[in-house]
């Protein structure tokens, strides 16, 4: 994926906090986060991170979905604390693990994105521009869970929301196959700014939908 | 060599005469004669019976046994099988020690044969509905086992009447009959039978699940042995002395009994954890020995392979791709999922090439499919597309997968420098012939987009009325191979 910034905004700057209990792949993030990004700290459990989020109050918090400590909920257990107190900072949810249970936890939690481990230094730091923005982070895996869970027949009237738009899942679609925002765009003849508010409206859906799917497949997991 | 000395399931009490016969090679009919004539030389044959019946160990026990002793007993195995009736007999074996009951199941059955005939007879004297089967033993029986276990008990309910009967005749014809001592006994060894009966049960119960060797049923069975076996004595007792005697000692009993339990419990619930506790520690343990010896074959391999080609860049990424696949299927592998299904073969055809060629190739599927003719062929084209991607655009390759009600739809894309499909040499039969006719042969199509932003190969695959029975598996296969 290469998820280039909404706009140019070459000289916007983000502040972020990672969050792995893993310090061989903390390092090595820290390092291929672009110039205009500030690492303000680090942390590696669940409270840890609390305290440290707490303190320095970034614009984004990269991530983990698997983390030691709390009550055994991983990231998503960091988004819920951290709501709690009123932090202002985004999430965007990191993992290595393709099971899609780890990452709808983070997200129904309140993650505004999510991204592999294995994601280049370049499409890391549009990403965390693009979630400190306010704007929804979503990989091919993502999107291609989001049209299994929503169906891809289905169509909504209105705002519903246990169901896509017809928009909403060809942007869907194209994003599954790999398309970039920006590609997208072109391949819809809409603006970026439109993909943007469509990939968000479906994040809210995705967090918010009691869709008996989602609700069944989450229950099944534990996971409500 | 002699068969093991087991007892079947299928003998007439507990086994114990049908595992002998089976054991020493001479008919049941005779080791029972044996039993019956011993019996009658003051007992002794009871209690032979009772020693055996608790020290030999059932078919099912002796499974077990050897299943715990690893690979030699594979060939002690081997060996009893030697001596196993031909297969058509042993068909009908169903437990766990198929191999070593068939032969006692064999000559159990035919001692047992003439004798149900006139059990049924018997039976008729005393109808009703064939006995209430035995205590569920945690496995399904068959209906011919039922049925013989049924005719069992009959022709035992028999023996005791006949048996009854007997004594009655010989009351009649003037033998002092000591009936105050006869019926507590026969009450008494009832109610250990039944005891007994049900250690076997229990013991039977925990081999096949843990879970149900704590059923109700077996309890209330252990309860009824006991409260017999106690009954018959205290009978038996106060037929001697008086009534308020034999209530003073039973109080007194009941109070020593209740003191020794009270010191004992602790030890016996210790004994028991301790019990549980190296069970649980022994699954952890062989658990364990799985994992690292799974991560010793695969990651540990590939790691000393990785520090072996440091200076290659291409082939540490192949390696870690490909580890981290294999990794990922032992760790996340759904068992639900269907290894014979479209997204399946996609997602083996994606690791496949990307071992080839290492760059990485990720499969987004939202449905599933079948494999039927036209998907294995779309499959093919898909796999054709990917390698065109790998081999010429030398970069990444996301493929999707949409099995919908309509039609299947598959997207191979690339961001390499795209290419000109009108200046492809015309002996490259890789694209038209490879992948588009091989669409049209199945009623679907291929469109191929190409341009400096990469190329896209979009494969299209109606879907006719028949295969839609297992069409668009929703939630849950939206994992990602890549």
């Amino acid at each position: 994926m290469t998820h280039e910034p909404t706009d140019p905004a070459g000289d916007a700057r983000a502040s972020v906090v990672i969050v792995d209990d893993h310090g061989i792949f903390r390092s090595g993030l820290r390092a291929t986060l672009g110039a205009t990004i500030d690492v303000l700290g680090e942390a590696s459990t669940v409270e840890e991170a609390e305290s440290v989020i707490r303190a320095t109050g970034p614009d984004v918090v990269l991530l983990d979905v698997h983390l030691p400590g709390g009550r055994g909920g991983g990231g998503a257990e960091v988004i819920l604390r951290c709501v709690a107190f009123g932090a202002r900072s985004r999430f965007l949810a990191l993992s290595v693990s393709d099971a899609a249970e780890d990452v709808v936890a983070v997200i129904r939690a309140g993650a505004r994105g999510y991204v592999t481990k294995t994601i280049s230094g370049p499409d890391i730091t549009a990403a965390v521009h693009r979630v400190a923005s306010g704007d929804a982070v979503f990989s091919p895996r993502l999107a291609g869970f989001v049209l299994d869970a929503f169906g891809t027949a289905a169509v909504a009237v209105d705002d519903e929301l246990d169901r896509l738009s017809a928009r909403e899942l060809e942007v869907m679609r194209l994003i599954a196959r790999g398309y970039t925002y920006r590609e997208t765009a072109k391949e819809l003849f809409i603006s970026i700014k439109t993909v943007e508010t469509h990939v968000s409206a479906v994040l809210r859906k995705l967090q918010l939908s009691s869709r008996h799917e989602l609700t069944r497949w989450a229950s099944e997991r534990r996971l409500l | 060599m002699r068969p093991p000395l087991v007892r079947g399931r299928d003998g007439m009490i507990a086994g114990v005469c049908a595992g002998l016969a089976v054991h020493l090679g001479i008919g049941a009919g005779w080791i029972r004669l044996g039993m019956i004539l011993l019996t009658l030389a003051s007992g002794a044959g009871v209690v032979l019976y009772g020693w055996l019946w608790i020290f030999v160990p059932t078919t099912a026990d002796r499974a077990d046994l050897d299943r715990r002793s690893g690979p030699a007993s594979f060939m002690r195995d081997a060996g009893t099988a030697a001596v196993a009736p031909p297969p058509g007999r042993q068909a009908a074996g169903r437990d766990t020690g198929a191999t070593a009951t068939a032969p006692g199941r064999d000559t159990g059955t035919a001692a047992t044969a003439p004798a149900t005939a006139p059990g049924r007879d018997t039976g008729a004297t005393a109808p009703g509905p064939p006995a209430p089967g035995p205590p569920p033993s945690g496995e399904p029986e068959s209906w011919g086992e039922r049925a013989r276990r049924a005719g069992r008990r009959e022709v035992l309910f028999g023996a005791g009447l006949l048996i009854m009967a007997a004594v009655l005749l010989a009351q009649v014809l003037g033998v002092q009959v000591d009936w105050a001592f006869l019926v507590p006994v026969s009450v008494v060894v009832t109610g250990a039978a039944l005891a007994w009966s049900q250690l076997d049960d229990a013991r039977r119960a925990r081999l096949v699940s843990q879970a149900r060797a704590g059923r109700p049923g077996w309890g209330v069975r252990l309860a009824a042995g006991i409260v017999l076996v106690v009954a018959g004595v205290l009978v038996a007792l106060s037929s001697s002395t008086s009534l308020s005697l034999t209530m003073t000692t039973l109080i007194a009993v009941v109070a020593v009994l209740a003191g020794v339990g009270l010191v004992l419990a602790p030890w016996g619930l210790k004994f028991w954890r301790d019990l549980e506790t190296e069970r649980a520690s022994r699954v952890r343990e062989a658990e364990r020995a799985e994992i690292a010896a799974h991560l010793h074959d695969s990651v540990l391999q590939t790691l000393a392979l990785i520090q072996n080609r440091a200076d290659s860049e291409t082939d540490v990424l192949r390696l870690a791709r490909a580890q981290e696949r294999e990794l990922r299927r032992w760790l996340f592998a759904d068992p639900s999922r269907d290894p014979g299904s479209l997204s399946e073969r996609l997602r083996a055809t994606a690791g496949e090439i990307e071992d080839l060629y290492g760059h990485p190739i990720s499969v987004v599927a939202v449905g599933d499919a079948a494999l039927g003719p036209a998907e294995d062929a779309l499959s093919q084209a898909a796999r054709e597309a990917v390698l065109n991607a790998a081999k010429h655009a030398d970069v990444a390759v996301s493929v999707y997968l949409e099995a919908g009600p309509d039609s299947i739809d598959v997207f191979v894309r690339d961001r390499g420098r795209g290419f000109d499909p009108d200046q492809v040499p015309a002996d490259r039969a890789g694209i038209r012939e490879s992948i588009h006719s091989r669409m049209l042969r199945y009623g679907g199509s291929s469109e191929l987009r190409t341009g400096p932003g990469g190329t896209e190969v979009h494969l299209r695959l109606p879907r006719t009325g028949a295969g839609q029975s297992g069409a668009s598996r929703s939630a849950g296969s939206g994992k990602d191979a890549g």
